[in-house]
C-alpha cells in the first residue's frame, strides 16, 4: 500500500511536470511571487516562448 | 548469495530472451501469441539496459555522480532544474514518442511480422539506445548543447551548418508525411473529421481557460478537455448519422489537405498560450495514457498474430511501399529502432534537467527501449488483423484496382482471402463508411487497437467508439506535431533568413512572421498535395523519403557521438557508434540509390518521371507527376550529399586524432564537484 502510494505520488510528480505546474511552483518560489494571475501568464508567456522553438519528436 | 541470486536471474532472463526470440523467427505456418514477441523484447531491452547500457555508462562514458551536471550549476528554476530521475524519464519518453514508432511498423507489417519486429529489438539495443544515450550524454557534458551547436564545436563548421540544413529539409518531409496520415484517415469519414475538428475549439477554451479563468491548473483544464474530446467522439457518431450534417464534415483528400495547411498556417502565426499549449498539454496526457491503456489491452486480450512471419513482398513488390526488405524494412521503421530526431530532444530539454550524471542511463538508454516496446505493440495491433483485410485497407486502389471487387481479387489473389462483405461489414461495425485503400497506416492500426480494447469487454458493440478513439488519439498528437513543427521551421527559417535582411529574422515583427509561416506551410503543404493526389497513395514515395532523411540525421548524430568518443577514448571504444553508424549509411545510401535510380517506376522517382513522361500524356496533372517524381528524386539527392559532407568532414577529423596530426581537443565543461543534497532531488 505504502508502494502504491508512493508509485501514485510520483505520478502526480510526472504530470504536474508534464504540465509545467511544477515549473510554475518553481518560478514562483525563485522569484518569491505569490500566484496571480498576471504572474502565471508571465511565467507561461516565458516557458512556452523557450518551449516551442524545439522540434517535436515524430 | 544476494550476488548469485542475481546472476541466477539474469541468466534466467536471458535464457527466457533466447528462447522467445528463437521461437518468433523459426515458426512458420501457424498463427503466433503476441505474448511471444512481448516477452522477447522485454527480456532482450532488460539485459541490454543492464549489461551493454551500463557498460557504456561505466567505461565509456565515465559517468560521475559526483560531478556537478548543468541543472545543478546553471539551475535557475527554469529550463535548468535538478529533477527526479524516474519524473524525468517520464518527460523525457513523452518528449521523445511521437507518431513514427506507431506508424512505421504498421507500414512495415507488409513484410510479415518477424523483420521488422528484429529490426525494432535489435536496432533499439545497439542503435537507438545508445544514440539517445550518448548524444544525451555529450550534451549534459556541454552545458545542455543543441546536437548543431556539438557538430560546429567537435566537428567544425561544415558539420554545424550542414546539420542545420539536415534538420530544415526533415522537418518539411516529416510534417508533410505525418499531415498525410492525418489526411488519409480523415478522408471521407465524417465521424472522424468532426471529432478532430473539435479539438480546435476545444483547445482553444482551455487556452482561454488557463490563462484568465483558472490560470496555472494545467491538469484540472487537460481533464476537462479530454471529457470534452471523448464527447466529440459521440458528437462524431451523431454527426455520422445525420442526413444534413454529415455531408458536410465529408471530405475529400484535397479538401483535407488544404484545411491542415490552413490550421498549420495558423497555429503557427497565433499566440503559443491560444491553441498549441493546450493542444501539447491535452495530447501528451492523452498519448502516455493510451500507450499504458495498450500494453494492458495486449497483455490482458495477447492476440494471436494473423500475419505470416514473411509475406510474399520480401523481394519488393509490396502493394503499401515499393522496395525490397533490404533496405526499406529499415528505414520504413525509424523511430522504433533508430531515430534521428530523438538527438534533437536528447540534445534539448533533458540535458539541462538531470540531476545526477548516472541518471542519463535510465533516462537515455531506457526511455528509448520503452519507445522500442510502443513499436512492437504498434506490430502487434497491425498483425492481430486479418492479412487480407491489412492489405485492403492499407493498399492504394493504384495497385490493387479502383474498385472493391478489383481489391479482393487482387488480394485474395497474393493469397490473402478477403471479401468484400468482411469489409462492409467491419467498417460498419466501426461506424466507416468504406475502409478500402485507406493508406497512411492510421486506420489499420486504429482497427488493431479498437480490437484490442474492444475484446477487453464491449465486444463489437463499442468497436467504432475504440475505432474513432484510436483515430482521435493518433490524429490529435500529430495536428500537436504539425503546428509545433511549423513554428519552429519557422524560427529556424527567420534564423537563416535574418542574415539576409535582419528584420525577417526578428521573431516579433509581423509581416516577417507571417512571411516566414507561409514559406514553411507551403514547403510541406506541396509535398501534402502532391502525396494526396499521387495514385499510388502518397505513402509510397514520401515514407521513404521521410525515413531516409531521419536515419541519415541519426547518422549525423552517430558522426558526432563518434568524434566525441575518438577525442576522448582514441579508437577504443568507437566500434560502440560505428557499428549502428556504418549500418545506418549502408541502408540509407542504398535506399537513397535506389529511390532515386531504380529502372523500376514504382520504386525508382526518376522511372517513374520516364514512365510518365514517356507515355505522352500532356495534361496538368501528368506535367505535375513528373515534376514531383524528380523532385523526390533532387530532394534525396540533396540529403545524400548533405550527409556525405558531415561524414567525410567527421572522417577527416577521426583520422586526424587517430595519426597523430590533430588536436584532440572538446570542448566538455571542467569538472566541479556536486553539493546536490538528496532531498533537493
Amino acid at each position: 500500500m505504502k508502494r502504491l502510494r508512493k508509485a501514485g505520488r510520483l505520478l502526480l510528480a510526472l504530470l504536474r511536470e508534464l504540465g509545467d505546474e511544477n515549473a510554475y511552483r518553481r518560478h514562483l518560489a525563485a522569484h518569491g511571487k505569490e500566484h496571480s494571475r498576471q504572474e502565471w501568464q508571465k511565467f507561461s508567456q516565458e516557458r512556452l516562448r523557450w518551449k516551442f522553438v524545439h522540434p517535436k519528436c515524430c | 548469495m544476494k550476488k548469485i541470486l542475481g546472476h541466477l536471474m539474469w541468466a534466467a532472463v536471458s535464457v527466457t530472451a533466447a528462447l522467445a526470440l528463437g521461437g518468433i523467427a523459426l515458426n512458420r505456418g501457424e498463427p503466433i501469441n503476441s505474448l511471444w514477441l512481448v516477452v522477447a523484447s522485454v527480456c532482450t531491452y532488460l539485459i541490454g539496459f543492464r549489461f551493454y547500457g551500463k557498460f557504456i555508462a561505466a567505461k565509456v562514458m565515465v559517468l560521475d555522480n559526483d560531478r556537478a551536471t548543468p541543472a545543478e550549476r546553471l539551475r535557475n528554476g527554469h529550463d535548468f532544474e535538478p529533477t527526479n530521475k524516474w519524473i524525468l524519464f517520464g518527460h523525457h519518453f513523452a518528449a521523445i514518442a511521437g507518431p513514427g514508432p506507431l506508424v512505421g511498423p504498421v507500414l512495415a507489417a507488409q513484410f510479415g511480422y518477424l523483420p521488422g519486429t528484429l529490426w525494432i529489438i535489435i536496432g533499439a539495443v545497439l542503435g537507438g539506445c545508445v544514440q539517445d544515450f550518448i548524444i544525451l550524454f555529450c550534451s549534459m557534458r556541454r552545458d545542455g548543447k543543441s546536437l548543431g551547436q556539438m557538430a560546429r564545436e567537435e566537428i567544425g563548421k561544415v558539420g554545424g551548418v550542414t546539420a542545420l540544413l539536415t534538420v530544415l529539409c526533415i522537418i518539411i518531409i516529416l510534417l508533410a508525411v505525418i499531415a498525410l496520415v492525418v489526411v488519409n484517415a480523415l478522408k471521407g469519414s465524417p465521424w472522424g473529421t468532426f471529432t478532430i475538428a473539435a479539438t480546435m475549439p476545444i483547445a482553444v477554451f482551455m487556452g482561454l481557460y488557463l490563462r484568465y479563468w483558472r490560470p496555472g491548473k494545467v491538469l484540472e483544464i487537460s481533464l476537462i478537455g479530454f471529457a470534452l474530446v471523448v464527447l466529440s467522439i459521440f458528437g462524431g457518431q451523431w454527426v455520422a448519422e445525420s442526413a444534413t450534417l454529415a455531408p458536410i464534415f465529408t471530405l475529400s483528400g484535397v479538401a483535407l489537405a488544404i484545411s491542415v495547411v490552413i490550421y498549420g498556417f495558423f497555429a503557427s502565426a497565433l499566440p503559443v498560450w491560444l491553441l498549441l499549449a493546450p493542444r501539447d498539454y491535452l495530447s501528451t496526457f492523452v498519448k502516455l495514457g493510451v500507450v499504458f491503456m495498450l500494453a494492458i489491452g495486449i497483455v490482458l486480450v495477447r492476440p494471436q498474430l494473423e500475419l505470416p512471419a514473411f509475406t510474399r513482398f520480401t523481394d519488393g513488390t509490396g502493394p503499401i511501399f515499393a522496395g525490397a526488405i533490404f533496405p526499406f524494412c529499415f528505414i520504413t521503421i525509424a523511430c522504433g529502432a533508430i531515430s534521428g530526431f530523438h538527438s534533437l530532444i536528447s540534445s534539448g530539454t533533458t540535458p539541462k534537467m538531470i540531476a545526477k550524471e548516472w541518471h542519463a542511463w535510465p533516462v537515455g538508454y531506457g526511455s528509448m527501449a520503452l519507445e522500442s516496446f510502443v513499436a512492437i505493440m504498434a506490430m502487434i495491433a497491425a498483425c492481430a488483423l486479418q492479412p487480407g483485410v491489412y492489405f485492403a485497407v492499407n493498399s492504394p486502389a493504384g495497385v490493387v484496382g479502383g474498385t472493391h471487387e478489383a481489391a479482393v481479387a487482387t488480394i485474395s489473389g497474393w493469397g490473402f482471402p478477403v471479401t468484400v462483405q468482411d469489409m462492409t461489414t467491419l467498417a460498419a461495425d466501426v461506424g466507416e463508411q468504406d475502409l478500402f485503400h485507406r493508406t497512411g497506416g492510421a486506420p489499420s492500426l486504429a482497427l488493431g487497437m479498437a480490437h484490442i480494447f474492444a475484446s477487453t469487454g464491449g465486444g463489437r458493440a463499442i468497436l467504432g467508439f475504440w475505432y474513432h478513439f484510436a483515430i482521435m488519439f493518433e490524429a490529435l498528437f500529430i495536428l500537436t506535431i504539425i503546428d509545433a513543427g511549423t513554428r519552429v521551421g519557422r524560427f529556424m527559417l527567420q534564423d537563416v533568413l535574418g542574415h539576409v535582411w535582419k528584420p525577417l529574422g526578428r521573431t516579433s515583427w509581423i509581416p516577417g512572421v507571417i512571411f516566414t509561416s507561409a514559406a514553411i506551410v507551403l514547403a510541406w503543404g506541396y509535398f501534402l498535395y502532391q502525396g494526396v493526389v499521387d495514385p499510388l497513395g502518397g505513402i509510397n514515395s514520401l515514407w521513404p523519403l521521410f525515413g531516409i532523411a531521419n536515419q541519415l540525421l541519426a547518422a549525423v548524430a552517430l558522426c558526432v557521438a563518434t568524434t566525441i568518443l575518438v577525442k576522448r577514448h582514441r579508437a577504443r571504444y568507437m566500434w560502440i557508434t560505428c557499428t549502428p553508424l556504418a549500418w545506418l549509411v549502408t541502408v540509407t545510401f542504398t535506399a537513397g540509390y535506389q529511390k532515386i535510380f531504380s529502372p523500376w517506376p514504382r520504386l525508382g522517382f526518376l522511372a517513374q518521371a520516364a514512365q510518365l513522361s514517356a507515355s505522352g500524356a500532356t495534361d496538368a496533372a501528368t506535367k505535375a507527376l513528373i515534376f514531383n517524381a524528380r523532385l523526390d528524386a533532387v530532394v534525396c539527392g540533396v540529403f545524400l550529399v548533405l550527409v556525405t559532407t558531415i561524414l567525410i568532414d567527421s572522417i577527416r577529423v577521426w583520422v586526424g586524432i587517430l595519426h597523430g596530426t590533430r588536436e584532440a581537443r572538446t570542448s566538455e565543461t571542467p569538472f566541479v564537484l556536486s553539493r546536490l543534497r538528496p532531498e533537493e532531488i
